[in-house]
């Protein structure tokens, strides 16, 4: 409950806009009324939005800057929801750019430089969402959840140790709403089935406790996290007997319609994004999660898109000039960003929105695609985090300031304490206070 | 010592250095000078460390298929299997499941629990007739006998007990043997044991009989040892070099051994990637859904009949005319289709351009951008995957367009001329660029074309000092490209051992690339060689540490 007193506690100090906000904190104090009324203080979530093969700055940059400057062309999708974002640029990725796409998406999502494991290159440490699962997301079903139209993997918690994007509509939706979800109101579970799964769980980590004796350190550490695999289903099974977090925004959705399949070779990237961040939004309503990423393309992504002669990755090295077909693909996926912001923002909480409680970061792993170029990269932020973060202005760095500072302001925004984030050339340990509300 | 060379011609061509100097000539010298091949039992070398490998999502699917039948259905949705360094069979080894693949472990265990206690099935694993509710006795047989052939070797009592205690329990609670039973067995199947293949050395560092039993037969089948196999490992058969020398002759020689053919060539070739290629229709009519997977089957069928039934000279896979097509790929490739439906045999024209592998729409295909070929994906192919040789990626920063086709520069070649020129691109891409220019004749999806946009063709170049004028003579080069047959020999060892290769068995690899020749190429040949040989069955210190330090073997 630190947490909870503290954002109450600063949203009344810090009095002006931060007054305007929900207050969620308050709800703690609020009288139950049962199933109607909302269980606990609304929890800080973080959400990430990443698209692969990065934009064009030139076009990106809006020309002003602070509450009153006007979105840029390829910014323009977000006019709906420009209120509730802050454009951050002038930032740059500042690990050493050796390996195209690959250096950028380690350096954005971990702060770190590509870890070379002999012939391998993999992930230096845990990406920013495991980072804040580590924090937050331990009393939830799922400790995070990674999605997207594509698939593939970018969420990591630590060298070698990915987690797979899912990319099926229908198995996400099983998994979040299927058999272990329960709606507010309904009961804990009484089954004597249940702690027979944990018996054969028992099993399973007595198995693995033996073995783990017996192994070499690094295969020792895969072990480990397959046990820690192992734990999260039975916590899981535990909560299924409590009852079910109280939110009144949280209903069960219908489960998603279609096959989403390709059309004409096409993979249908918009159809399965849409499905998929309304299901989230709802897991996030619901408690389900506390951290979601979706990764709506993957970094040197081919995807034909509606309407373009080529791949995107092709397209962004061998379009002449302009590249119209990529500026219209990079909007196609800041339309998309925007789909999800909204869906956010339609769910109610407290006085405010889902939204208000999260924060929100959307990103890509270079900046200009044709050079694979990590100055000045394309940040997006919603969400006010339950009132710590400041929205609805244009940021741009004066200093050309390390991107990690962002990943630190939302890390802190979250309520984490934390020396700072990223390794070698990308680590930073202050935040960016304009950020803070 | 012609040979002493072969690991240092699969060391990194260092681009940008100078690479106009062919490779030593290797001669053949006439069968009766040929050197006697080394006897790899003597060879001096360093073994690396075992690993813990996870089972592939085809590995998993073919164990619960030996075990239980073709009717009980594996789970839909594993953990994916992760591509590292190029290789599924790496990836197995070195990446760490995810806590969501952990559930879907525990969650296929136990819908699989369910389908084999179904009450139409379980008189099949069920031998004993139950005399209560809980028997243990009973209990204890079944999960005896399902547990030798799921964990690949015998269980300890310890571990017995435990899955006995499970299924009594269960079997109090729901008044039923064998609802008991399925907890049981669930636990038997989500266990690591059954998940991951773990291969662990003695103090010699002689690697485990039960784990030798499942690198034979994960080598050979692509799936667990068959009860034939972990009797042999029991009575100390694969002890000794006679033993197992004659029990990876024996696999070889059972049919089962085309599954772990067209596995590791599936996984060298990558040809998992065809399920998922995207090419545009409007430019490709000939690409539908059905493409990817007909050409993958296209590649792996003629390298079973090369590979299993002929037992033939590998590097033929290079330049025969012999295609396994069915009318789809027969139409792309305008031969006559040879039969109505499925695959079937049949001979390319012997004056066309289009031979062996790199004339296969599995190639072609996967080397190319969803609109157009490339000539740099298809050299990187020919370099990385067939001749072991490492392409560093461009340099980050740098433009890598290339302009689009204009009347003074219609074709490729034309195009990528800046990539040739260029001194931060030449380096590398002389390297890569004229292999890919040479199959220029080859569309996006591997379709003949005698034009690029209506200039004509040049499919000359040279491959590392060898001049070639088209694709037969480009296949030729490779086939007799010095590092072609050792290339095959470091990913198979890769692939059978789940691990880079490290310094000290280089000598090892040299002997194995030596005898692969001196058998003339033949990949069955050469894997019961290394599956007899030391590397096989020595295990080195895993000197992987962490905080506490030491490294166990």
């Amino acid at each position: 409950m630190t947490w909870d007193r503290r954002r109450f506690l600063r949203g009344v100090l810090a009095g002006g806009a931060a007054v305007t906000v929900g207050l969620p904190g308050l709800d703690v104090f609020l009288p139950s009324r049962g199933a109607r009324a909302d269980g606990g203080a609304f929890p800080p979530r973080f959400v990430l939005f990443f698209w692969g093969n990065g934009a064009h700055p030139d076009r990106w940059v809006p020309d002003e800057t602070g509450p009153d400057y006007a979105l840029s062309p390829q910014l323009a999708p977000l006019a709906s929801v420009k209120d509730v974002i802050t454009v951050v640029s002038g930032c740059d990725v500042k690990v050493p750019n050796l390996y195209p796409h690959g250096s950028g998406e380690k350096g954005i999502l971990s702060g770190a430089p590509v870890f070379k494991d002999g012939e391998v290159e993999t992930f230096a440490g845990p990406t920013i969402d495991q980072l804040i699962a580590a924090e937050i997301g331990g009393e939830t079903r799922f400790r995070s959840i990674e999605f997207g139209a594509e698939g593939g993997h970018l969420s990591y918690s630590g060298p070698h140790r990915p987690n797979p994007t899912e990319n099926s509509p229908h198995a996400l939706f099983e998994r979040l709403f299927g058999e272990g979800f329960r709606a507010p109101g309904d009961a804990g579970v009484v089954d004597p089935k249940i702690a027979l799964r944990r018996s054969v769980l028992d099993a399973v980590i007595s198995d693995a406790q033996a073995l783990e004796r017996r192994l070499g350190a690094a295969d020792k550490r895969r072990l480990e996290a397959h046990l820690d695999g192992v734990r999260a289903i039975e916590l899981r099974l535990a909560r299924l007997e409590a009852d079910p977090p109280q939110r009144l925004a949280c209903v069960r959705p219908d489960g998603p319609m279609g096959d989403f399949d390709p059309v004409d070779g096409r993979a249908q990237v918009l159809a399965k994004n849409r499905v998929m961040c309304d299901m989230i939004a709802m897991a996030l309503a619901c408690d389900q999660t506390r951290v979601a990423s979706n990764f709506i393309t993957q970094p040197v992504n081919n995807i034909l898109f509606e309407g373009a002669t080529a791949g995107h990755h092709q397209l962004t090295h061998d379009e002449p000039a302009e590249q119209p077909q990529v500026d219209a693909i990079v909007k196609t996926l800041v339309g998309e960003m925007a789909y999800f912001i909204d869906a956010l923002r339609a769910i109610p909480e407290g006085d405010g929105t889902l939204l208000d409680n999260c924060a929100f970061m959307a990103t890509s792993e270079v900046s200009y695609g044709r050079t694979h170029s990590l100055d000045e990269m394309p940040i997006v932020l919603a969400g006010r985090a339950g009132g710590t973060l400041r929205t609805g202005f244009h940021y741009r760095s004066p200093s050309r300031e390390n991107a990690s500072k962002v990943h630190v302001t939302l890390m802190r925004a979250l309520g984490i304490v934390t020396p700072g984030f990223g390794a070698d050339e990308g680590f930073a340990s202050d935040g960016i206070g304009a950020l803070e509300a | 010592m012609r040979y002493t060379l072969l690991a240092s011609l699969l060391a990194l061509i260092g681009c940008g250095e100078s690479t106009t100097t062919p490779p030593p000539p290797t001669p053949e010298p006439p069968p009766d000078e040929a050197p006697a091949p080394p006897d790899l039992t003597t060879v001096d070398f360093d073994p690396g460390p075992a690993r813990m490998r996870r089972l592939t999502a085809n590995q998993y699917a073919a164990v619960v298929t030996d075990l239980f039948g073709p009717d009980v259905v594996p789970p839909a949705r594993l953990e994916p299997d992760s591509r590292t360094a190029g290789s599924l069979a790496l990836g197995a080894t070195v990446t760490t499941v995810s806590p969501r693949g952990v559930e879907l472990y525990v969650d296929g265990a136990a819908a699989l629990a369910g389908q084999v206690l179904a009450p139409e099935r379980r008189d099949r694993w069920v031998r004993c007739t139950p005399d209560a509710t809980v028997d243990d006795a009973c209990a204890r047989d079944t999960l005896r006998a399902l547990g030798r052939r799921a964990w690949r070797r015998p269980l300890a009592d310890d571990e017995l007990d435990r899955l006995v205690t499970v299924s009594a329990r269960a079997a109090e609670v729901l008044d039923d043997f064998h609802a008991g039973l399925e907890y049981g067995v669930a636990a038997l199947l989500a266990s690591p044991a059954f998940v991951y293949r773990v291969e662990l050395g003695d103090a010699d560092g002689a690697l485990d009989p039960y784990a030798m039993a499942s690198r034979l037969s994960f080598f050979f089948w692509n799936t667990g040892p068959d009860d034939a196999l972990l009797d042999a490992a029991a009575d100390g058969a694969l002890d000794t070099p006679a033993g197992l020398r004659g029990e990876a002759e024996r696999l070889a020689a059972d049919p089962r051994v085309e599954a772990g053919v067209r596995a590791f060539f599936a996984d060298l070739l990558e040809l998992d990637r065809l399920g998922a290629m995207t090419k545009a229709p409007e430019l490709f009519p000939h690409f539908d859904e059905t493409l990817g997977p007909a050409a993958r089957e296209e590649t792996l069928a003629g390298l079973v009949t090369l590979v299993v039934d002929e037992r033939g000279d590998y590097r033929d896979v290079m330049t025969t005319r012999r295609a396994v097509v069915d009318p789809k790929l027969a139409s792309l490739y305008t031969v006559r289709a040879p039969a109505r439906r499925g695959f079937a045999e049949v001979w390319l024209p012997e004056d066309g351009p289009r031979l062996g592998l790199l004339g296969q729409a599995s190639t072609l295909a996967l080397h190319s951008h969803p609109v157009s070929t490339s000539a740099t994906l298809r050299g990187m192919f020919v370099r990385e995957t067939l001749l072991c040789q490492t392409m560093p990626d461009p340099p980050a920063g740098v433009d890598t367009s290339i302009p689009e086709p204009s009347g003074d520069a219609p074709t490729l070649r034309d195009r990528v001329g800046e990539h040739l020129e260029a001194p931060e691109c030449a380096g590398c891409h002389t390297l890569m660029d004229p292999i890919g220019l040479a199959l220029e004749h080859f569309d996006g999806i591997g379709r003949y074309r005698p034009t690029d946009n209506g200039a004509t063709i040049d499919p000359s170049g040279t491959l590392d000092g060898v001049p070639f004028d088209g694709p037969e003579g480009l296949a030729h080069a490779i086939r007799e490209h010095p590092a072609f047959g050792p290339c095959l020999v470091e990913r198979l060892y890769r692939y059978a051992l789940g691990r880079v290769p490290e310094r000290g068995e280089d000598a090892m690899l040299d002997a194995l690339a030596q005898r692969f020749s001196h058998d003339g190429y033949d990949v069955l040949g050469l894997m019961v060689e290394l599956a007899a040989s030391p590397a096989f069955r020595r295990v080195g210190l895993d000197d992987t540490t962490d905080s506490e330090g030491e490294g166990t073997r």
